[in-house]
């Protein structure tokens, strides 16, 4: 249907130039041939398959025949060159409709070469997301299981101290499991097919406090420094997740960044957009490790020793969050350390 | 002091209920348990407890309607303990009448002071009625209702009509969770529409008043998805 429309469109709009050039140009016949053959060249290239160009040339023929060549409106076949006319645009017709379809087949295996791509990146990267759970989980269940044993092995030979040491430790080890698993069901908030998520107008330092306060619970000694925009702001966001970003992202600080001053979490607005920013004065990251920090790779081995359960999934999980949000996160190295920092949109697509 | 206060726990799940329960012991109360919502609600009519600490995840009635059932009849406290990510079940939890939330996993500290706090309030509410109520303390903190000042340090603070209203909500039930709606219905009647907005300006304003830094709040608390929390009153 609307390849014959294409056709009849075309030709329609050849036909009106071909009177056009029939009553001012008489003297030059040629030019009413060229008009049809280009309607038939564009006919060819924008239908599928090759029935309508044959058709197109069968078209074209009969109206030059008909309309431009003496006797006028009268079909005359009598006239000397008129199967060759006939074979030329018949050859030209074939030739654009086949280079139309093979450009067209060509354009589908690209597209379904690249979906197959995408497929496997995303293959690849719950492989990833896996393996660094199935690491990060198995570290502190070692901890519990070997402190248990030790437990229910020695009860008698233990003194109490020791005892209090044992639980102490099963005590971190399980507090950290909790986070990690509450990582893991945050992430199911997100729709896993449009990696939409459900978002509401939330207060930012209603969440930046609840995640600080939180953080505050089961990390007491952590020195940390809170700074919110002077004037209250609201913008749209799934508040239990960002919540997780900021409690990852300060956790990360607090644990990892061995950091000589108190780490600073600052919260900044401009016009578009609202910025987060987690700054510790510690040892500051690998520079090799900066770009792909956010992805969940897993390390190397010599890696795994000096990565102290590792930070690996709060971090891709963080990236998955925010990029959720139409945000943006990222980490950089200042002089004395270094700095996370994400973004949200003010206004929710 | 009369005898030991006794509370009800209704929860399933095994280890959880004797975690619990020791817990309970230690502090002096009394404790019967229940491992199902009918139990628990038999329990509940024939013990009259003075706490109800209800899990809502139960295998045979759903927690919602064990706390429609007890205040069908009963005015007694009903602490509701919850998951963390089910914000709005524990918001549901709260408008069908139950006092307050715990959020799974919570530490012993943590449910002990949410028992006191609920004891408290329940005899509030079969107490005399309010006539003149002690002023409320909290850090640097003072809201005396006799006199409608609120004072930081010593210090006057100027809150608006609506600001007092909420701050002095909020302190009459210190140490509690308020939902949204609640708090809203309360302030501003019952035909506000059910955008809180309002609500959070408010208390961001309130914040800009009493606390130092409003992203470290000492007084009033968020709890993200339900409501405020204010300190209990020392």
């Amino acid at each position: 249907m609307k390849n014959c429309f294409i056709t009849l469109f075309f030709f329609g709009i050849a036909t009106l130039i071909a009177f056009w050039f029939f009553h001012n140009v008489p003297e030059n016949p040629a030019n009413i041939a060229l008009v049809y053959i280009t309607a038939l060249v564009l006919v060819a290239r924008f239908t599928t398959g090759y029935f309508f160009g044959i058709i197109g040339s069968l078209i074209g023929v009969v109206c030059v025949n008909f309309l431009f060549t003496y006797p006028y409106f009268a079909l005359n076949f009598s006239l000397t060159n008129y199967p060759v006319t006939f074979l030329f645009m018949l050859i030209i017709s074939i030739t654009i409709s086949a280079m139309t379809t093979q450009i067209k087949t060509q354009g589908k295996v690209l597209l379904e070469r690249e979906k197959l791509l995408m497929e496997a990146e995303k293959e690849k990267m719950r492989a990833n997301l896996l393996r660094s759970i199935s690491h990060d989980l198995r570290t502190p269940l070692t901890g519990i299981i070997g402190n248990t044993s030790a437990y229910i092995d020695n009860k008698d030979k233990l003194s109490d101290e020791e005892k209090l040491d044992i639980v102490t430790h099963i005590n971190e080890d399980s507090n950290w499991l909790l986070n990690m698993v509450e990582n893991l069901l945050s992430v199911t908030r997100i729709d896993e097919r449009s990696m939409k998520i459900a978002k509401s107008e939330e207060s930012v330092e209603e969440v930046v406090a609840e995640a600080f306060s939180r953080l505050q619970k089961r990390l007491p000694h952590a020195q940390i420094s809170v700074k919110v925009p002077e004037d209250f702001l609201m913008i749209p966001m799934d508040a239990m997740l960002i919540e997780q970003v900021i409690i990852n992202l300060l956790e990360n600080a607090v644990v990892h960044a061995n950091s000589k001053k108190p780490i600073e979490f600052t919260v900044t607005e401009n016009a578009n957009q609202v910025t987060f920013q987690v700054k510790d004065y510690g040892i500051g990251i690998a520079p090799e490790r900066l770009s792909t920090i956010f992805d969940g790779t897993p390390y190397t081995s010599e890696q795994v020793s000096d990565m102290h359960k590792g930070i690996g999934i709060g971090l891709s999980i963080c990236k998955t969050i925010i990029v959720a949000h139409s945000g943006t996160i990222h980490a950089t190295n200042h002089e004395n350390g270094c700095i996370f920092t994400f973004t949200l949109p003010k206004e929710g697509k | 002091m009369n005898p030991k206060p006794a509370v009800l726990l209704i929860e399933d799940e095994e280890n959880i209920r004797s975690f619990i329960s020791t817990t309970i012991k230690n502090h002096g109360y009394k404790i019967i348990s229940a491992s199902s919502g009918i139990e628990g609600l038999h329990l509940c009519a024939s013990l009259c407890p003075d706490v109800v600490l209800l899990d809502l995840g139960l295998p045979d009635i759903d927690g919602i309607e064990v706390i429609k059932r007890i205040r069908e009849w009963s005015p007694v406290p009903i602490i509701v303990i919850s998951a963390r990510t089910h914000e709005q079940e524990k918001a549901k939890a709260l408008d069908f009448g139950a006092d307050d939330y715990i959020t799974k996993p919570f530490g012993t500290v943590e449910l002990m002071a949410r028992i006191r706090t609920s004891l408290r309030h329940g005899k509030q509410i079969g107490g005399t009625a309010m006539q003149s109520q002690p002023p409320y303390h909290h850090k640097e903190l003072t809201i005396d209702y006799d006199k409608h000042l609120v004072t930081l340090s010593g210090e006057m603070i100027h809150l608006t009509q609506i600001e007092y209203k909420l701050l002095t909500l909020l302190s009459q039930s210190s140490g509690k969770v308020l939902t949204y709606s609640f708090i809203m219905e309360k302030i501003w009647g019952p035909y506000v529409d059910n955008n809180n907005q309002i609500l959070r300006v408010n208390m961001a304003n309130i914040r800009r008043k009493i606390e130092k830094n409003p992203a470290t709040p000492e007084h009033v608390f968020t709890e993200i998805g339900i409501g405020y929390r204010m300190a209990e009153c020392e």
